[in-house]
């Protein structure tokens, strides 16, 4: 019977001069059968899109270096210049408001609504040393319409699927573009110990193997 | 107008308030401790070159978490005060030493620190790195570094000197008078 194996590819490091797809073609297509999902790490579906800057390249604005100061430090909006990318991204009213709502709301006990207002971006941005050299001095935006990465990987490849995911170290796992008839919450616990490694592993795409074959199985066997 | 009045006085309160925040929440502030590094030592010799290094301290003194976003040295030796030697200098951080010259961004706590290895490698223009150590002169090196905080980033430098007098003892010579 088959099993789910995980398997890590290596590349060199992808920059905004490579394409996505075009990376995983080359580097991993032999691997991948239609069984199988291809899953990419968003941060580098993000650089391949040309979604990061330089801290030196933003200016960043008077409601930025205030707002900043209510960031908690290990945060990426903690930086006047994490700030000015998230109000770049979503429009400084936006941030504004989600900043007074998540304010008042931290006053009666409840966290996160800012992330939850202050739109995509602001929760997906990494701050400089998020990412690994020589994108270690930038900082990186969430990926673009990931969900049609995902489709687009899945249609050239040929594969049972494909999924842009956010996984680190710390056993967290979220699956932020996902090809069609996928289950997000179920590929975000396989991911969960981080395949993909950590940063100097320069291993960006993880094939789950057999994934195809194993939910066939578990449906026919829950259908009796 | 008594609303009013106490609309500007909320106004007043909250810009009053978040300075007072702010003010109190402060910000990084790097120092790389070149009084207290390590004198420089031999490396590597060979007929014509020598590499000596260091160790130089860094802390983050000040109240809130900082990033090194890069840093570098800048050694000073204009042909005018001393032609003997070509000179290359670098910096690796001492916990994930790198000899390529890049320095990987790096987030310091407030009030923690770690320490950079300065690497200077001479080259004796006449093919004799003894005899040009023999007139090297004192060198100043500057380790310069890009910080970004709560504030806008900047740069800034901390300079140390590689003493003449070190090195010759460091490569076992005796200087010339």
């Amino acid at each position: 019977m088959a099993e789910l194996e995980l398997k890590p590819v290596r590349t060199r490091i992808l920059t905004p001069e490579d394409n996505i797809v075009d990376a995983i073609i080359e580097y991993a297509q032999d691997d991948i059968g239609p069984d199988d999902i291809v899953s990419v790490a968003e941060s580098v579906v993000a650089i391949t899109q040309g979604q990061a800057t330089r801290p030196e390249e933003l200016k960043p604005s008077f409601l930025a270096k205030v707002m900043c100061r209510f960031v908690p430090q290990k945060g990426s909006l903690s930086s006047c210049y994490g700030m000015q990318a998230a109000i770049n991204a979503e429009g400084q009213w936006r941030v504004f408001f989600a900043m007074i709502m998540g304010f008042l709301a931290k006053i009666i006990g409840k966290d996160g609504v800012f992330y939850e207002l202050a739109g995509r971006q602001a929760a997906l941005i990494d701050d400089v040393t998020g990412t690994m050299p020589p994108f270690d001095k930038h900082i990186v935006y969430g990926p673009d319409n990931p969900n049609g990465v995902a489709e687009e990987i899945k249609s050239r490849l040929g594969c049972f699927g494909a999924a842009v995911a956010d996984v680190n170290d710390l056993k967290r796992a979220a699956v932020l573009g996902i090809s069609s008839g996928l289950d997000p919450e179920r590929l975000a616990q396989i991911l969960i110990d981080n395949p993909f490694g950590n940063a100097s592993q320069r291993t960006p795409i993880v094939i789950i193997k057999n994934y195809g074959k194993v939910e066939a199985a578990a449906q026919a066997k829950a259908l009796g | 107008m008594e609303f009013l009045f106490g609309l500007i006085v909320l106004v007043v309160v909250v810009v009053l308030s978040v300075w007072i925040y702010i003010v109190r929440q402060g910000d990084a502030e790097f120092e790389f401790l070149v009084d207290q590094r390590t004198e420089f030592t031999l490396v590597d010799m060979t007929e014509n070159t020598a590499t000596f290094s260091c160790k130089v301290p860094f802390v983050n003194k000040g109240t809130q978490d900082g990033t090194i976003m890069d840093a570098y040295t800048r050694h000073l030796l204009p042909y005018e005060q001393y032609d003997g030697v070509e000179v290359n200098s670098r910096l690796e951080l001492e916990t994930a030493p790198r000899t390529d010259g890049y320095f990987e961004a790096l987030i310091v706590p407030k009030t923690t620190g770690q320490a950079v290895i300065v690497t200077v490698k001479l080259t004796a223009k006449n093919g004799n790195i003894r005899e040009a150590l023999g007139q090297m002169v004192d060198m100043p090196i500057d380790i310069v570094y890009q910080i970004v905080a709560r504030s806008e980033w900047y740069i800034t430098k901390n300079r140390l000197v590689m003493k003449s007098q070190e090195i010759a003892k460091a490569a076992g010579l005796k200087r010339a008078v």
